[in-house]
């Protein structure tokens, strides 16, 4: 009897909260709607529309117009005798590697020297400016830098060495544009490594100083080991941007030339999408990148999490 | 319950917010009896803004009830912008469209067939060219427009500099000129180019390179959108381009559209719409500096060019595609002021492009004050088509890419053209 008036006890109360919870809930659906139906039009739905397009014939304009065309897109895409797989997926993953290996050896290194120096903020403003300035900026004042006639060539013609094709030279093109995709994306993870070294507790300088550790030691093994939660933030983010990157190489090549030695794939999905009317080939270029992303990504955090880490 | 109501008022607030983000009024056609058609073109400014816009007025004076109404957007946001009006159902009645998009709206089911008693009237009254460049298929998309053609632009000074006393004739001489007029520093920077062989704009090295191989009597692709440029003709002009770059007489760095005024190009393969630039910016050296002849072939006396065109077609989703016919006919047809040329056909030559029908060309042809546009006039006569079946925009590119590949990268002229021919695939 006790544990029944008991067990009516314990249900009235929770069936009480439980109500109360549900009208909570309610009302925090309902207080979400705006932002999940934005949620839904522009990304949900847009990316659902992708997946159909990238199984379709479809040259834009016209949905009455869409055909079922099953795999062949991602044959096409995937075909070693096209230019995707090579060199357009081979240059976005160069760019990529490149410009995050360049930007986070790089913001490490502005970082720490940066956490050193008197007037931090003024250090981290001058570094963060790129990341205010427009790529159409940017992209413009590197492509004037990088001309025939331009600075740098000036310079190399002081130094007694024959002006470069920096974007007209197949060469060249890619590791010039990867250079200044580093050097603009630097600023962003250079205030996000400041903010990691900030976080470090300055008593394991101490007691590696009291063990007479110089400062490569203390580097090596206090500062790059506890930055690693921010390492993996920026290495991260900055890849996902270095495989999405479109704007830089439309202001500096135009076309994604020479020869298409600059040209990514968000770049030729736009091509393809808005110049030729082949949506289907570009949204299932889409979902290749997609994928790739997701997969890199993953083995990051896979690494990452192996090692006992979390991007927090 | 106060509370409910209110939470169910807030959320009620922001779907409503929402959805009016979201969403979009529709065009308006028309109110009552009046009907309203819209315009979308890349006629943005200078004289040919005003041109467009001083036929509309008047038509809109003398048709209080169909009006038109002008949509402008640069050239190169015209086909995007296309594109995402129709996709969106917010097309507009009127487009005018570049050639080579041609195939892929009618693929698209964008531009409606053009009605027989006004398709008969272009077909005889236009010059081939310009017919040529804005049909696809069998099929005519719309009235022709612009008409641009390629020929050689010169600068007099330069070639008489490097002893070159007449403009060339064949690519022997053409090479010869362009080996003699280069002029290199000793940090090898380029002073003077040769001949550039790339314009300005999208798939730059395309048009000067099929305007050689019309030289040497080859087509790039064929009825059935099948590659055509991988032959003899075609490996002989991407060879003459390869040995001028190997020679480094050309450079495809150069931009002729910034470098030829300043006497930093000696020769250039250009539109004739060039022709109006130049004049603007060299002002009174123009005519003491710039010559223009016909782009020479393999062999004396062969000559060659590309013709592309722009069209005006009427929208198949358009509600009032009777209108929007009768006021193309009209802008098309009606004359200018003084009585011997069309309104239309005065409009394009003020700007430095032929008209495309042909009693305009025949009659702006025996008044032309500048013996410039002799040589571009002529070519209407004989220039290969731009192709614009669908799937020519990407054969395009992949020719570019091709072409590219041997200017600035030292590949073999055969191979790029085997590769580029093979990235070819008629749809």
């Amino acid at each position: 009897m006790t544990s029944a008036v008991g067990r009516v006890g314990t249900l009235a109360v929770p069936a009480r909260r439980v109500g109360k919870l549900q009208r909570e809930g309610r009302a925090a659906y309902l207080f979400l709607a705006p932002a999940l139906v934005f949620f839904c039009v522009f990304l949900i739905l847009p990316f659902i529309f992708a997946i159909v397009l990238a199984f379709s014939d479809w040259g834009g304009f016209d949905l009455g117009t869409l055909k079922w065309a099953g795999t062949a897109n991602f044959g096409d895409v995937l075909s070693f005798d096209g230019t995707f797989v090579k060199p357009i997926l081979v240059n976005t993953l160069l760019f990529a590697f490149g410009s995050v290996f360049l930007a986070t050896f790089g913001s490490v290194l502005v970082a720490y020297c940066i956490d050193r120096l008197a007037f931090q903020g003024f250090w981290r403003v001058l570094y963060f400016l790129p990341v205010v300035a427009t790529v159409v900026a940017i992209g413009n004042v590197w492509k004037m830098m990088y001309q025939p006639a331009g600075l740098i060539n000036g310079v190399l013609n002081k130094l007694g060495v024959n002006s470069i094709g920096f974007l007209s030279d197949a060469s060249y093109a890619l590791p010039s544009v990867t250079v200044v995709q580093a050097w603009a994306s630097i600023g962003g993870a250079v205030l996000i490594l400041t903010a990691g070294l900030k976080a470090i507790p300055e008593m394991y300088y101490e007691a590696a100083e009291v063990d007479g550790a110089n400062s490569w030691h203390m580097f090596w093994s206090i500062t790059l080991p506890l930055l690693r939660p921010a390492l993996l933030f920026v290495l991260i983010t900055q890849f996902i941007g270095g495989l999405q990157s479109f704007a830089l190489i439309i202001v500096m090549t135009g076309d994604g030339g020479p020869v298409n030695a600059t040209n990514v794939a968000a770049f030729e999905m736009y091509q393809r999408a808005f110049k030729y009317g082949a949506w289907g080939t570009a949204s299932a270029m889409a979902m290749v990148l997609f994928v790739i992303i997701l997969a890199i990504t993953l083995l990051q955090l896979w690494i990452a999490r192996r090692r006992g880490e979390e991007t927090s | 319950m106060r509370i409910s109501r209110g939470l169910r008022l807030a959320v009620a607030l922001g779907l409503f917010a929402t959805a009016a983000a979201c969403g979009g009024g529709g065009d308006a056609g028309g109110s009552g009896d009046k009907v309203e058609l819209t315009l979308l073109s890349h006629y943005s400014d200078g004289p040919s803004k005003e041109g467009l816009d001083k036929m509309i007025q008047q038509w809109n004076k003398e048709n209080p009830k169909v009006q038109v109404k002008a949509q402008v957007v640069k050239f190169d946001d015209l086909l995007t912008t296309m594109t995402v009006r129709q996709t969106g159902g917010r097309g507009a009645d009127i487009v005018s469209a570049y050639g080579l998009w041609g195939g892929q709206l009618m693929k698209a089911n964008v531009v409606a067939k053009v009605p027989d008693d006004i398709a008969t009237k272009i077909k005889a009254e236009y010059s081939p060219a310009a017919l040529g460049a804005v049909t696809t298929g069998d099929t005519l998309l719309g009235y022709p427009t612009e008409l641009n053609t390629y020929v050689l632009f010169y600068n007099k000074k330069i070639l008489a500099a490097a002893g070159v006393s007449k403009p060339p004739t064949t690519w022997a001489e053409l090479a010869d000129a362009a080996k003699k007029t280069v002029k290199r520093d000793a940090k090898g920077n380029i002073q003077v180019e040769g001949l550039s062989l790339i314009q300005d704009g999208d798939n730059k090295s395309v048009h000067p390179f099929l305007s050689l191989l019309d030289a040497a009597g080859g087509k790039f692709l064929g009825s059935d959108g099948t590659a055509q440029f991988d032959n003899a003709q075609g490996k002989a002009a991407l060879k003459f381009e390869a040995d001028l770059a190997a020679a480094k007489a050309t450079n495809p760095s150069i931009m002729p559209t910034k470098q030829f005024r300043s006497g930093g190009v000696a020769m250039a393969i250009q539109a004739g719409w060039w022709i109006g630039s130049l004049k603007t910016q060299m002002k009174d050296k123009y005519s003491s500096d710039v010559g223009v002849t016909a782009i020479p072939g393999p062999t004396a006396g062969s000559k060659g060019s590309l013709a592309y065109g722009f069209f005006m077609g009427v929208n198949q989703r358009s509600k009032h595609g009777d209108e929007a016919w009768k006021f193309l006919t009209w802008m098309n047809e009606h004359k200018a002021a003084d009585g011997t040329v069309t309104e239309t056909g005065k409009w394009l030559a003020d700007q430095g492009l032929i008209p495309p029908r042909t009693a305009d060309q025949a009659a702006y042809k025996k008044t032309l004050s500048d013996p410039n546009m002799a040589p571009i006039y002529d070519a209407a006569t004989y220039a290969m088509a731009e192709p614009n079946q669908p799937g020519a925009y990407e054969a395009k590119t992949a020719l570019h890419n091709a072409i590219m590949g041997v200017l600035a990268d030292g590949k073999n002229p055969d191979d790029a053209l085997s590769q580029a021919a093979k990235a070819v695939k008629p749809q």
